[in-house]
């Protein structure tokens, strides 16, 4: 008990403490800032001037002039903008961040994310069929197949299909219960409605950046 | 007498394109020189970032908000409900993140749709990155909203300030000291945060100019 006092006694003497050190010169806090004036000569602020313009419009170039995708994989939407402005929100599935082992390997494994970063739409299909991989059949128990024609599965994509590379799509589901939520293999799933927009509105080389 | 008109009305225009800008830039005062120098260090290590084909981050310690960006563009953006820093001063390059927070699980061949995905909820609430060059940053979520991570958080905070001053009454030289920054965010956004990062992801940080850098 005497102990128990004790650490509790000097928790709450290192928390008073540590406040007593936040206030000291090293730690800089979120208080509002106070601009300390500095001798500048107004040559040399006009030339910082004029350079924080050019990096603005710089910066500005740099951004997509035509629409862009942009995929939000913690929240599960998927959105077309242009510039600032929002064509198309869109509730979507992503990658469910689970791993599977590779049989037969110590050290393989697959890992379904979907992917961060910025990539480009780089094809664009009608009716696509699912050429289902290695995974798909591991994880539902099933042996591999040797045959090509039989890992072809039709209809489960949906009408439309967006390629933005290593085998990761924009696709339509059967599933649209599982919609808002990470379920998938790492592609991004839409409903049918949804994907027709996105189908119609993006075009090879649209940017997609996914977060 | 046409081209006393035309001439307002180009000027419209010419303000209208102005306003239509996207605000993609740290608004500073022009004549506020270290918030003007910051802007533009800023600017020129994120046109850099922004060139590539690669989303990064803007810690945003003056509008207090975490940004996540590509091409220049505003992603997303959550707030900084408080921070603190050391060494901020240091703290001027483009700093690379060496490990992701996240949690990973399993799944078992065979065992189909019984198996539960990563949702958000399964991220933590509090964690450490760690950057390359050095930086680290804390991210805990606030008293209000998640009291017994704040208070291990605090404990852990207090641990190691107590054994810096061992270490300076026994030895009589501080411990090394590196750029770090705490920032307090609601659990949800830790969460979030947690979840969009990823290796040697780049992040930016605009320090306040309160401070001499």
């Amino acid at each position: 008990m005497t102990r128990l006092k004790f650490s509790l006694l000097s928790s709450l003497t290192g928390l008073l403490l540590l406040t007593l050190a936040q206030s000291s010169t090293l730690l800089v806090t979120n208080a509002a800032p106070t601009p300390q004036p500095i001798a500048m000569d107004p040559a040399t602020l006009h030339a910082l001037q004029a350079r924080y313009k050019s990096l603005t419009k710089q910066l500005i170039q740099l951004m997509p002039g035509q629409p862009y995708i942009v995929v939000d994989t913690a929240r599960n939407h998927l959105y077309i903008k242009r510039r600032d402005q929002v064509m198309l929100d869109a509730l979507a599935s992503t990658g469910s961040g689970t791993i599977l082992d590779k049989p037969g390997e110590t050290k393989g494994q697959w890992v379904f994310d979907t992917p961060r970063g910025e990539f480009t739409v780089q094809s664009k299909l009608i009716n696509p069929v699912w050429v289902k991989p290695d995974w798909a059949f591991i994880e539902e128990g099933l042996a591999i197949p040797k045959s090509q024609a039989d890992r072809i599965e039709p209809g489960v994509l949906g009408e439309y299909a967006l390629g933005f590379g290593k085998g990761y799509f924009i696709h339509g589901t059967l599933y649209t219960r599982l919609l808002g939520k990470n379920v998938t293999h790492g592609c991004i799933r839409l409903n049918d409605e949804d994907l027709k927009s996105v189908y119609q509105l993006a075009k090879v080389g649209t940017p997609i950046m996914i977060f | 007498m046409y081209l006393l008109l035309a001439v307002p009305i180009f000027l419209s225009f010419i303000v209208a394109g102005w306003a239509a800008e996207p605000d993609v830039v740290p608004r500073v005062e022009p004549k506020d020189a270290p918030a003007l120098q910051e802007a533009v260090r800023l600017l020129e290590e994120e046109v850099k970032l922004a060139a590539r084909p690669q989303t990064y981050i803007v810690i945003d310690l003056v509008d207090r908000a975490v940004l996540i960006k590509g091409r220049g563009a505003e992603l997303h953006r959550f707030p900084i409900e408080q921070w603190s820093a050391v060494q901020l001063a240091e703290a001027h390059a483009t700093f690379r993140l060496q490990k992701r927070p996240v949690t990973r699980r399993k799944v078992e061949p065979a065992a189909g749709a019984e198996q539960l995905p990563i949702s958000l909820d399964d991220m933590p609430t509090e964690f450490t990155l760690r950057f390359s060059p050095s930086l680290t940053v804390d991210v805990h979520p606030s008293a209000s909203d998640n009291f017994w991570h704040w208070l291990k958080f605090k404990w852990r905070e207090w641990w190691a300030w107590l054994k810096g001053w061992s270490l300076i009454l026994t030895t009589g030289h501080a411990p090394p000291s590196q750029p770090s920054i705490d920032l307090t965010v609601t659990s949800h956004h830790a969460q979030s945060l947690a979840w969009t990062v990823t290796e040697g992801m780049p992040f930016l940080l605009r320090r306040t100019s309160s401070h001499p850098f």
